[in-house]
């Protein structure tokens, strides 16, 4: 919006021109989510405390957690206002790919919504069936890799590219394309859901590979570093940095109320949608197995539940003492700031590693 | 008399619980809040790299 606005102030003062640059305005959009969060945060918290609308604790889950019950949640509708606000303050609103990762982001978003409206206002501590939430997962992920997959104009599109390996590059077709894509989306909306059960530990990461995506996304869409850097180039692409930017302000600002010990909870409304978010913008700039990489705390924790149920079901042993992983660490004694900080740290270097892939090929 | 001794042990065991519980739930700590302060002005240093 802003951007036609200093658009056609530009013909009168040449300095608005500053605001065509997509750093800038990347810039602009992460200082003003995280102003949104900060302004809207405390009024959000009160409400959202008044109307009584706590967490529930499991009482399977770690004993000390049980004094978390009731602490507000559905906190991620917070990110969700924030982002959506200033992506569509600071993007070209004519950008299709902009509004892809804005549809798929609050469309996962209002999934997460009705599961914890259930959860908590209707005291139904079931939410949504896994298989109603699956349903509707598929069909905004199966909507999104159609739609993505019937608009590739360009083979880059549609290819696979292998991180570290230059001329490794893999034609996945139309149909592989949407395969793909769908797996990616649905599968990292799931892994952030699962990786959301301590004090910030499931935000912060996110925060990052949103940052580091906002890299990758403005320098596919710049055709003389896609050049240079052998990344694909993805005409339109750059604009996901503003957005991408957006969302790593709306999660620091959401961070300053979720920090231990959390004032608020995300909840699956913003869970789910954050990872919706940082798989679509992946897909879009053909970085799926460097997110994979650079989201592998995410990756980790799913895999640690994936194999704790296997191994029951066939062996009846637990291979971890708790599932998700960041319970096993608890129950062996660490510290919840210290399971959060610690998992902060390995994303951190995670996401140098793929950052570095933007290098070395 | 020992019913309502009983009634008034299991009170203040309550009460002590719930004492123990608010106690346990810790005060916000400043040093993540100062981390996040420090990482927007990480950014606004490095954004001069650009704005100039």
């Amino acid at each position: 919006m802003l951007l036609a606005l200093t658009q056609w102030l530009s013909h009168d003062v040449r300095a608005f021109n500053v605001f065509g640059y997509i750093t800038l305005r990347a810039v602009l959009a992460m200082l003003t989510a995280l102003m949104i969060s900060f302004i809207v945060g405390p009024a959000m918290i009160r409400k959202l405390t008044a109307y009584k609308i706590g967490q529930s604790v499991r009482d399977d889950g770690p004993q000390t957690h049980l004094i978390k019950a009731g602490t507000p949640t559905m906190g991620g509708a917070l990110m969700l206002v924030a982002t959506a606000i200033s992506t569509l303050l600071w993007v070209d609103l004519k950008n299709a790919y902009v509004w892809v990762a804005l549809i798929t982001t609050l469309g996962f978003g209002a999934i997460g919504w009705v599961d914890d409206w259930r959860k908590v206002v209707h005291r139904n501590p079931k939410g949504l069936s896994a298989k109603t939430k699956y349903f509707w997962q598929s069909l905004i992920g199966a909507g999104v890799a159609a739609f993505l997959a019937m608009n590739a104009t360009l083979p880059a599109q549609t290819e696979l590219i292998v991180p570290f390996f230059k001329m490794l590059i893999i034609p996945l077709g139309g149909v592989g394309f949407a395969v793909l894509t769908y797996f990616v989306i649905v599968g990292s909306s799931n892994a952030v859901n699962l990786t959301d059960g301590l004090d910030g530990l499931a935000i912060m990461p996110t925060v990052m590979v949103a940052g580091a995506l906002a890299i990758f996304a403005y320098v596919a869409g710049n055709f003389v570093f896609s050049r240079y850097l052998g990344v694909p180039y993805i005409p339109g692409a750059g604009e996901l940095a503003v957005f991408c930017a957006a969302l790593a302000g709306a999660g620091l600002g959401f961070l300053w109320f979720n920090a231990y010990p959390a004032e608020v909870f995300m909840g699956d409304v913003g869970a789910l949608a954050l990872g919706a978010a940082i798989g679509v913008v992946a897909v879009i700039v053909r970085q799926e197995i460097v997110l994979f990489v650079m989201g592998g705390v995410f990756v980790v924790e799913t895999l640690s539940v994936v194999l704790q149920v296997a191994s029951f079901k066939l062996t009846g042993k637990r291979i971890f003492r708790m599932a998700p992983l960041h319970h096993h660490y608890e129950l062996k004694g660490w510290k919840e700031n210290q399971v959060v900080v610690r998992f902060w740290i390995i994303s951190m270097m995670l996401v140098l590693v793929g950052l570095s892939t933007l290098k070395l090929r | 008399m020992r019913e309502a001794n009983k009634g008034l042990v299991q009170g203040e065991a309550n009460a002590r619980e719930a004492r123990v519980k608010r106690a346990a739930r810790p005060t916000p700590e400043p040093t993540l809040r100062f981390w996040i302060i420090s990482m927007m002005l990480v950014l606004v240093g490095l954004s001069t790299l650009k704005l100039r």
